[in-house]
């Protein structure tokens, strides 16, 4: 049976041996003709007349909607969908903040410093932390909740002072992010909006509010709750399973809500329920962005949890290891083809919120003041799922993954590591030992060559060139499981920077953690931006989602693209059956933001064309 | 001696038209599904979807005929069929542009071009591909490729019925 490769080859050759067990590595074949129309864009199914689809013999819909029309509309309504994701995430972890901060939890917050420091940022009153806590959420919920006639408030004091400027300008501040999300919705419905620069202009406004926002306040409202990213060396991969120890599998993105399990998996009492099953105790394995967040974190996380094993597609295959006995989820990427897998396997499924609810799990309303209860369940589910499963499924968890990732990389520590600055790196930049900066961020694909082919062979060919790379996304969990993420891939650099990673101890390849990381990726530019007193889009710095795969990635993409920055993608975001959409995004952009759209689905090529960008900056700077 | 031929099943149709998009790819100067020009009006697939008398959709493209209407009709000798694959094939360059293919043809599957309407257009089954693309971009079946005996084969007479020998 034929199935998808993977730029990681012991997982791909431990899926080929698993003939048993179907994956979603398994269906590629199966799925591989498309859509021409959906792949352009062109197919339209918002109103019973349709769906209509675009030809040279039938060049509108029946309503009379050109391409454009269609694919702006589409374009926008997987942006917001994207936004919503993110939003939903934030609106979450603000609310388990205020539940701190009012007392209703026992849970206590880790970095109040930086919360001081944000309070002090935004203006954020109280007299106590507790106090803090609860204002800051407010702030952050009442934006989110305001009328698309209201500005968001906090956008003025979270942006970089140049991008506000230029947002203002350009009239895409963003109102209410929910109203946003909603009026996109609106818009792009039936014989509504056919204008599609008023829908780009959209997309970009609710980029603005998915990266400020979704992203980068989910990322220090987690920090202040569970603590802040530490550097530090982590096992990564399949092998940091211990078959002895009941495994709780987590997947999703919300740390505020799967965060509880850590304290209380480690108790005493949850030790004596794992021992009087015959297991070790409790560990919490790390799937998807959610356990790339608890790596990040891991200086706080404590032993229990058992470090991060990759990225989305990678989740079908942990679980037929056998040695996952529950799977906790909170949000995607929860494939539903762990379904088939956890039945396999006799794997119990848990779901701390409905929007990842899958078929065959048991859904715990999630309340930060039942969190012991639902920990409670949890762990007794774990333990009898332990007991129950272990006589009857074999296991065999592959030799994977590497020791030595370097982990816990944020906008702070990795300041903090150069020595208070980024002058240090602007220095090597300047000297050309550094030629510049690409972030490779979001998701994992099956497309663009296999599972993680385009990101990795793209990586090492940008590497090679001295450019240093920036990870955020299901792109780390790819990178950091073929190695690149360790130390020794100095050797893989080219020799500029092989020198300084070797001097360094670093790897040429950053981790940042997880898609929500993107947000700390914007801080570090804008750091590095704000050191030279430049504008974004000036910094020899590329931004690159090779292989994303869903609506968020396109939220994400219209940050960067607000942003000011080229952003590459291996596979269009289905647009380009219309030419004004294509133009405008690929083209047009770069003179109202600075960022632009760069489709190219070949890794050389597509290198060349980062280089000349990173290149073109650098002349730009005079460098 | 076997020939490949397009071999229809038109109760599989599902009216995508993905065979028309991959046919206008494989023509267009990127030969990209992703990248071709779907509003071209000077454009043209080969290949076409037409509902039936029951509203149900059915592929059609050049039946590659053993006795071709269009050749037999052609004046300046740009439709030969060609002895060795048993296809129609139509040399562009020969074409005149009078249209006799367009008119002779009993099921309208060679067209003036939509261009400049100079010279006539039909299925090339994709010249230099194994495999034809609309072949391969049917997603459920209605469209294949077979392998049939060539009429010009001496002996056993043939007949299909749904794409099995008999």
């Amino acid at each position: 049976m034929s199935i998808c490769i993977s730029a990681d080859k012991i997982l791909y050759n431990f899926l080929a041996s698993k003939s048993d067990v179907e994956t979603s590595f398994n269906r590629v074949p199966d799925q591989a003709v498309k859509c021409g129309f959906g792949m352009q864009g062109v197919c339209c199914r918002l109103c019973s007349n349709g769906p209509c689809r675009i030809t040279p013999k039938s060049p509108r819909g029946v309503c009379g909607a050109t391409p454009d029309t269609m694919v702006a509309r589409n374009f926008l309504r997987a942006v917001a969908a994207g936004a919503a994701c993110y939003l939903h995430i934030v609106e979450n972890a603000a609310v388990s903040l205020g539940e701190i901060g009012r007392g209703n939890s026992d849970l206590p917050l880790k970095g109040v410093s930086l919360l001081n420091e944000l309070a002090g940022r935004l203006g954020t009153t109280g007299s106590t932390e507790e106090e803090k806590a609860v204002n800051l959420s407010n702030m952050v919920l009442a934006d989110l909740y305001r009328p698309r006639s209201e500005k968001m408030r906090l956008v003025k004091k979270l942006a970089y002072g140049p991008r506000y400027e230029k947002w203002a300008g350009l009239g895409i501040l963003p109102g209410g992010a929910k109203s946003e999300v909603f009026d996109a919705l609106v818009k792009s419905g039936t014989n509504l909006s056919s204008d599609p620069a008023d829908m780009l202009l959209h997309s970009l406004r609710l980029g603005i509010a998915t990266g400020l926002y979704g992203l980068a306040m989910t990322n220090r409202i987690n920090d202040i709750i569970w603590g802040e990213p530490e550097i530090r060396l982590a096992k990564a991969g399949f092998g940091v399973v211990d078959p002895d120890y009941i495994n709780i599998m987590v997947t999703g993105h919300q740390q505020s809500l799967i965060g509880i399990l850590q304290d209380t998996l480690s108790s005493p009492a949850a030790e004596s329920i794992a021992e009087a099953s015959g297991a070790k105790g409790f560990k919490i394995v790390g799937s998807t962005c959610v356990g790339q967040d608890m790596q990040l974190r891991g200086a706080h996380c404590g032993d229990v949890f058992a470090g991060h094993t990759g990225n989305n597609f990678t989740s079908e295959a942990l679980i037929a290891t056998g040695a996952i006995d529950l799977v906790v989820s909170e949000f995607n990427c929860t494939l539903p083809g762990i379904e088939t897998v956890c039945d396999q396997m006799h794997v119990p499924q848990f779901c701390l919120d409905d929007v990842s609810k899958k078929q065959n799990a048991e859904y715990l309303p999630f309340n930060l003041k039942d969190r012991h209860i639902i920990a409670g369940k949890i762990i007794g589910a774990g333990a009898e799922s332990y007991a129950a499963r272990r006589k009857k499924i074999a296991i065999d968890v592959p030799v994977h993954g590497y020791d030595d990732v370097l982990t816990g990389l944020s906008e702070k520590t990795l300041k903090n590591f150069l020595g208070g600055s980024y002058k240090p790196l602007i220095d090597l930049i300047v000297a050309g030992k550094i030629k510049g900066i690409a972030a490779v961020v979001g998701c994992s694909n099956l497309a663009a060559g296999g599972h993680d082919v385009f990101t990795v062979g793209m990586t090492r060919e940008l590497i090679k060139r001295d450019i240093i790379i920036l990870s955020a996304g299901c792109t780390s969990g790819a990178l950091e499981n073929v190695g690149l993420m360790s130390p020794s891939a100095a050797e893989q650099a080219g020799p500029n920077l092989k020198e300084i990673c070797r001097q360094m101890g670093i790897p040429p390849v950053l981790n940042f953690g997880p898609c929500l990381a993107i947000g700390r990726l914007e801080e570090t530019a804008a750091d590095i931006a704000a050191e030279l007193g430049v504008d974004l889009p000036q910094l020899p710095l590329v931004l690159s989602a090779p292989q994303w795969l869903e609506e968020q990635a396109l939220a994400d993409g219209a940050f960067g693209l607000a942003l000011g920055l080229s952003l590459h993608l291996a596979i269009p975001p289905f647009i380009t059956g219309s030419e004004t959409v294509t133009r405008v995004l690929t083209a047009d952009l770069e003179q109202l933001t600075g960022g632009r759209v760069i489709v190219d689905g070949d890794i050389i090529s597509t290198v060349n064309q980062l280089e000349a960008v990173i290149n073109a900056k650098r002349s730009g700077l005079g460098l | 001696m076997m020939m490949k031929r397009i071999f229809i099943k038109p109760e599989l149709c599902e009216g995508c038209k993905n065979c028309q998009v991959a046919c206008l790819a494989e023509h267009s100067p990127s030969r990209s599904v992703w990248f071709v020009n779907l509003s071209d009006q000077s454009s043209q697939p080969r290949n076409y979807v037409e509902l039936n008398n029951e509203g149900r959709p059915v592929p059609l493209s050049c039946r590659q005929c053993d006795e071709p209407e269009c050749v037999s009709a052609c004046v300046s000798g740009a439709l030969q069929r060609d002895p060795a694959t048993c296809l129609v094939v139509h040399n562009q360059k020969q074409c005149a542009g009078c249209w006799m293919c367009v008119m002779s043809c009993p099921y309208g599957m060679i067209l003036p071009d939509a261009r400049e309407s100079k010279i006539a257009v039909k299925c090339d089954f994709c010249a230099d591909r194994g495999t034809p693309r609309c072949v391969e971009a049917c997603p459920t079946g209605a469209i294949s490729l077979i392998e049939a005996p060539s009429p010009d084969t001496d002996g056993e007479y043939y007949v299909l019925t749904g794409g099995e020998q008999q």
